[in-house]
């Protein structure tokens, strides 16, 4: 699966907070996250797009192969589908999602390089 | 129409009862009838076009997917419309089933687009009708299938270091790309890969990346750089010609871990407005918004108060007009100008043209990126009028803490050692010391102070600040204020003020910008191009002097005795006095610099800064406070402070043409006076040893002693006792001659000037490279006096290269010098800065002849000469001190010994020792490597013996027999013609071609004709003037003049020495003679052209 490629030269790109995905703000709202949707649940509501998207982001990867890129399997986004992808992302994602990962007992990495230390 | 058909349509409305009713999975059941539908329409077709009977089941499925595709698109579209199409056209009838539409109408239509439309808006109907939680459950179902990917960050557990890059993973490939387009081209190919994905040649590349902090950079994961250079082919903006280089594996991680030190921004941050009308302006961070990027600023507003008529358009009005100044918020200001309608109160705060202001200042919010958040540094004025109310009663002080944050990384970059700090927090908060130390963030001060004295305490630079006390003497580093001194007054934390030396005025700064100084008034003197005492045109009338500079202005002091304050862009030149003369008033020669006195008036006494028009003269005094202790006075109310021993009775005339400065002889400023001159001519000369165990080196005569000279070396600074009659002077143009002829040649060529010649030489033949002098007349290389086996293995390439190239490792090959490479490194760990640079690869001797150390003394020839002296200045290093061999010889031809061939760990010898040959073994090895040293020609011998006297060739040399068939390519040099003149001596020492020549009668004046190589000019020159020019260069082709191989042309082959007229080059035979290498004293040849 792709992600929509946004025009690079757009100036509403932003990144998820979540997976690093880059898009456009309203690709975000019409399609959500391809990849964190479920749990970010961006789809229509520019609110939460905005809380769970940045556009502080530095550093794009052009995700071609996830499965086999080295690259993709460091910013541990080989799982997810093809696309822009953001090498860091500043800001954490909402309380709520983080609760919500907790409860599922999934780790939360944020993108902004700060818990590389492990 | 069939029963089929409305069997379908009922099963429809069947399921949608069902899904009414709450039943689970519609949509999987309410896919089968839609399929179905279409099935039945086929069915329909078929039944209807039974022409088309031979159609095969594939044909039937493409139609029903394109039916399909309208269906979609028709849930959209009225379809209604085309009713009056189907009546038109009996084709289409025919397909869509021709009279059902009016027999059955309303909800029996066979049409299923038709149809389609229908459902729609039941069903929308129907979802009107939901509950909420249906609806929500409804979309789960909808959706929840589709976006089955459920987040489940299954890769989150693993630690990073897990992730690193093996040697399975593809490679990483940087790319060049034009810096400011990398972003972009991520994005092309991204999109490249996309679009080739299902073509023949799909890119095989698996992810590019750029970093922000790697301009000018993207990185290609690719399993080779094939495939890199297959993908950026043909995207502008990426330059494949620069290289494409594979990323080592340990760096690929850390590509993607760099990190810029992140500005945090908390409120009470200073940032700047990047961009706008505020572009510039400091402003503090009040909030920031929950993701952080946005933040509230508060700043002091430009709000126009003179806005100009309504009647332009805001554009031009924008364009034309410049920002107004920062000023606070002032209501009634405001309300005057734009009226009380345009601004509204808010409790404490003002709204106005959609800002907000409080407390006069603005308060807006921006995107972070619209900020600027490093390199703030803010000034304190800018902080203080922060602090400034309005209303000037709450006198807020500034908050220093703040300052202290906004300049506290500033203040690391600013500590060096020597600074005298405190420590302001931490632990030990209240020491203070001199700093000692500075690594990165850790400061290692030495205390000062009653319990701690002396210890050294290592802290974060962060918690240090500069310590001044009040009567300390500081310099601004920095700033607006940069250069200003002053003595310190008042210290409140880190805010120092201090009282100028130049304004007298109480100047406030930060202690990060100051340094202590003992230095008093502006740092410097000059400002401009101009300096104190200079004297300077101001307008056409007026001259003056500068005798105060102040940080961007002068006071000067004009002719008139005036002051002015003058900015360096009301300076139309700088006046050069140093050759003006005037008369004092007693008729004598006054001039700059003498010590004059007043005749008249206050009889003040002074030096002689500038004199103008013969008629004012400026004056220096630093007894006189006035005016820096500048005045101005008349020239004639002057007297000389030291009488004149015989005051000449002067004619007017006499007087005046000395008074001539064009007449006065060049260098006449000297004056007699000024020489401490040498009393020996010989002292200072440049000179070469030519016998004794000296011989070969350069020198100069420091002291005479009758027969005997002290001789400074140029090699090794050292002094030696010498012999006159071991030297030769050496001139400038590198030719040598007896020292007795010293005095003569120098009389004819420097005129009159007695006085000052003797200075003249010695600084000009001291070049800043003594070894390029001395270097290739060491007794082993360069004397060539031994048949030098090296001379003549120019066969081996190593020799060649090494004769005079820069690399004289060019046998880095060679065992020897690996093994060098394994040593620890013998050099001490790189004397010169280029060698420790170079060690950063891994085998750094493999380039070695790239460190520019190394080519200086190689090029220089430096390597023959390993002379004691040099060798212990130079690499301090025991192993090439050994005096009486050829040191790099030794170093690199010891290769085959086994000390030396340290490919063995064991033997890899770490200790230079291991190089230290004994002098025999200096012979032996030499020889023993390579055979191909062995001369090619016997005859090289021949010319060991002979003499190396300078050869001077006969008047009619260009005649020789043997010469004259190669006469018209020689290149010759007119010389001797100055003395007696010849043709008034204006081709002396230019170099030409000669043209032809053939010999006259005995007893008339030989002559030349010949092309002079400058301009061309074409003309006969007696013979006896011409000289042969001497090969200069490696490759370039001679004739052979002199000696048993004379009318030879020959090939130089080793880097001739510049000065050295006698010396031995290696060359080889060209022509007839073939190929044969020997050796040449060089002034026994004579350069040919082309």
């Amino acid at each position: 699966m792709t992600a929509v490629i946004p025009a690079s030269k757009s100036r509403q790109l932003r990144a998820c907070l979540l997976c690093g995905l880059i898009q456009t703000s309203n690709d975000f709202r019409f399609n959500g996250c391809p990849n964190c949707e479920e749990i970010l649940q961006l789809k229509d509501s520019a609110d939460r797009v905005m809380s769970c998207t940045s556009t502080y982001f530095e550093g794009v990867i052009a995700g071609i192969d996830p499965e086999n890129s080295w690259v993709q399997r460091w910013q541990r986004t080989s799982k997810y589908v093809r696309g822009m992808y953001a090498v860091r992302v500043r800001g954490r994602v909402p309380e709520d999602v983080e609760t919500e990962l907790e409860n599922r007992g999934i780790k939360y990495r944020p993108r902004d390089l700060s818990s590389d230390q492990d | 129409m069939s029963d089929a058909e409305d069997h379908g349509y009922d099963n429809y409305d069947q399921e949608d009862d069902e899904r009414r009713e709450g039943q689970e999975d519609v949509e999987q059941d309410d896919q089968p009838p839609r399929r179905k539908l279409y099935d039945e329409d086929d069915e329909d077709d078929e039944e209807d076009e039974e022409e088309e009977e031979e159609q095969s089941g594939r044909k039937e499925k493409k139609r029903a997917k394109h039916r399909h595709k309208r269906d979609r698109a028709a849930r959209f579209l009225d379809i209604e419309a085309e009713v009056s199409d189907e009546d038109d056209e009996e084709e289409d009838d025919e397909e869509y089933g021709n009279d059902g539409f009016i027999e059955t109408g309303g909800a029996e239509d066979d049409d299923s687009s038709r149809r389609h439309h229908a459902r729609l808006a039941r069903r929308q109907m129907e979802e009107e009708e939901k509950s909420p939680e249906q609806i929500a459950r409804d979309l789960n179902q909808r959706y929840g299938g589709r976006a089955a990917v459920r987040y489940t960050g299954d890769m989150n557990e693993i630690p990073q270091r897990l992730l690193m890059p093996s040697v399975h993973d593809a490679s990483l490939w940087q790319v060049r790309v034009k810096p400011g387009r990398e972003r972009e081209i991520v994005f092309s190919l991204m999109r490249k890969s996309l679009d080739l994905e299902y073509t023949a040649r799909p890119l095989q590349i698996l992810s590019v990346f750029q970093r922000d902090s790697l301009p000018g950079m993207v990185y290609v994961e690719a399993r080779s750089s094939q495939q890199v250079s297959q993908a950026i082919n043909g995207l502008v903006g990426v330059y494949p010609s620069r290289g494409i280089h594979l990323v080592p594996i340990e760096e690929m991680a850390s590509l993607l871990q760099i990190k810029k030190q992140d500005t945090t921004v908390t409120p009470g941050t200073w940032v700047r407005v990047r961009r706008g009308q505020y572009a510039g302006d400091l402003a503090q961070v009040v909030d920031i918004t929950e993701n952080g990027e946005e933040v509230g600023l508060k700043f002091i507003p430009r709000i126009d108060l003179t806005p100009r008529d309504d009647g332009g358009d805001k554009k031009r009005k924008k364009a034309a007009g410049m920002r107004p100044p920062q000023r606070l918020f002032n209501f009634e200001e405001v309300i005057k100008v734009h009226g009380r309608n345009h601004v509204s109160k808010r409790g404490p705060a003002y709204v106005f043209q959609g800002d907000t202001f409080k407390d006069g200042f603005i308060e807006k919010d921006f995107k972070i990126s619209a900020l600027i958040l490093e390199d703030v540094n803010p000034t304190l004025d800018e902080i203080t009028q922060f602090s400034r109310r309005q209303d000037g009663l709450e006198e807020s002080l500034v908050d220093l803490s703040i300052i202290a944050e906004a300049s506290r990384k500033a203040a690391i970059s600013v500590l060096q050692p020597g600074d005298h700090v405190e420590v302001f927090e931490g632990e030990s908060a209240g020491v203070h010391g001199v700093v000692e130390e500075i690594s990165q963030d850790v400061v290692t001060i030495s205390a000062v102070g009653v319990e701690l004295e002396g210890q050294k305490v290592e802290l974060p630079a962060r918690s240090v600040r500069k310590r001044f006390k009040p009567g300390d003497h500081v310099k601004v580093m920095t700033g607006k204020n940069a250069d200003e001194t002053g003595l310190v007054v008042s210290v409140t934390d880190n805010v120092v003020t201090f009282l100028s030396d130049m304004s007298m005025q109480e100047v406030s700064v930060f202690s990060k910008d100051l340094r202590e100084a003992a230095e008093v008034g502006s740092g410097t003197n000059v400002v401009g191009d101009y300096e104190l005492h200079d004297l300077v045109q101001l307008d056409l009338q007026t001259v003056g002097v500068i005798f105060k500079t102040e940080r961007d202005s002068f006071r000067v002091l004009d002719q008139n005795g005036q002051v002015r304050l003058v900015q360096p862009h009301q300076i139309s030149m700088r006046r050069d006095s140093n050759r003006a003369i005037a008369t004092d008033s007693e008729g004598h020669e006054l001039r700059v610099n003498d010590n004059m006195k007043e005749i008249d008036g206050e009889g003040r006494k002074g030096r002689v800064l500038h004199i103008h028009q013969s008629f004012y003269a400026f004056l220096h005094n630093r007894d006189i406070t006035e005016n820096g202790g500048v005045f101005v006075t008349r020239a004639r109310s002057l007297a000389s402070l030291a009488p004149k021993s015989s005051p000449l009775k002067l004619a007017p005339g006499a007087d005046l043409s000395k008074m001539n400065p064009a007449m006065q002889p060049q260098g006449g400023m000297v004056g007699s006076g000024m020489t401490r001159g040498p009393r020996d001519r010989h002292i200072g000369l440049s000179v070469l040893v030519i016998k004794g165990p000296h011989k070969g080196y350069q020198g100069i005569i420091k002291d005479t002693n009758g027969p005997m000279a002290r001789v400074e070396l140029n090699t090794g600074n050292k002094l030696i006792m010498i012999d006159k009659s071991k030297l030769y002077h050496k001139k400038s143009d590198g030719k040598t001659e007896p020292l007795d002829a010293v005095g003569f040649n120098r009389g004819h060529r420097q005129g009159g000037n007695a006085g000052g010649g003797n200075m003249g030489p010695p600084n000009g033949s001291r070049t800043s490279n003594p070894y390029a002098a001395s270097g290739g007349r060491t007794p082993g290389w360069g004397g060539g006096r031994t048949p030098n086996p090296y001379a003549n293995s120019s066969a081996t390439p190593a020799w060649n290269s090494s004769s005079r190239t820069p690399n004289p490792y060019a046998g880095s090959a060679t065992p020897a010098w690996n093994a060098s490479s394994r040593t620890p490194n013998p050099y001490a760990g790189g004397q010169t800065p280029a060698w420790s640079a170079s060690s950063r690869t891994p085998n750094p001797y493999s380039n070695g002849g790239a460190t520019p150390g190394r080519n200086h003394n190689a090029s220089s020839g430096g390597w023959g000469g390993a002379t004691p002296g040099r060798n212990a200045s130079a690499w301090g290093n025991d192993g090439w001190k050994s005096p009486e061999r050829s040191g790099w010889g030794s170093d690199v031809w010891n290769a085959p010994t086994p000390a030396a061939s340290a490919a063995t760990p064991a033997a890899s010898a770490p200790t230079p020792a291991a190089f230290a040959p004994t002098p025999s073994n200096y012979a032996y090895s030499m020889s023993a490597p390579t055979p191909g040293v062995v001369p090619n020609t016997p005859g090289v011998m021949d010319y060991e013996d002979s003499s190396r006297d300078p050869y001077d060739p006969p008047d009619d040399w260009i005649l020789d027999e043997k010469i004259a068939p190669h006469q018209t390519k020689l290149r010759v040099v007119i010389s001797g013609s100055i003395m007696p003149p010849y043709l008034e001596g204006k081709y002396e020492g230019r170099t030409a071609v000669v043209v032809g020549a053939t010999r006259v009668r005995e007893n008339y004046e030989q002559t030349a004709f010949l092309r002079f190589e400058d301009d061309g000019e074409e003309r006969s020159i007696l013979t006896r003037y011409i000289k042969p020019v001497l090969p200069r260069s490696q490759d370039e082709t001679a004739l052979v003049i002199y000696g048993r191989r004379r009318g030879e042309v020959a090939r130089i082959r080793q880097k001739p020495d510049s000065q050295e007229t006698t010396e031995m080059v290696v060359v080889e035979s060209i022509g007839s003679a073939g190929a044969a290498y020997w050796e040449c004293q060089k002034d026994h040849m004579c350069a040919m052209a082309g």
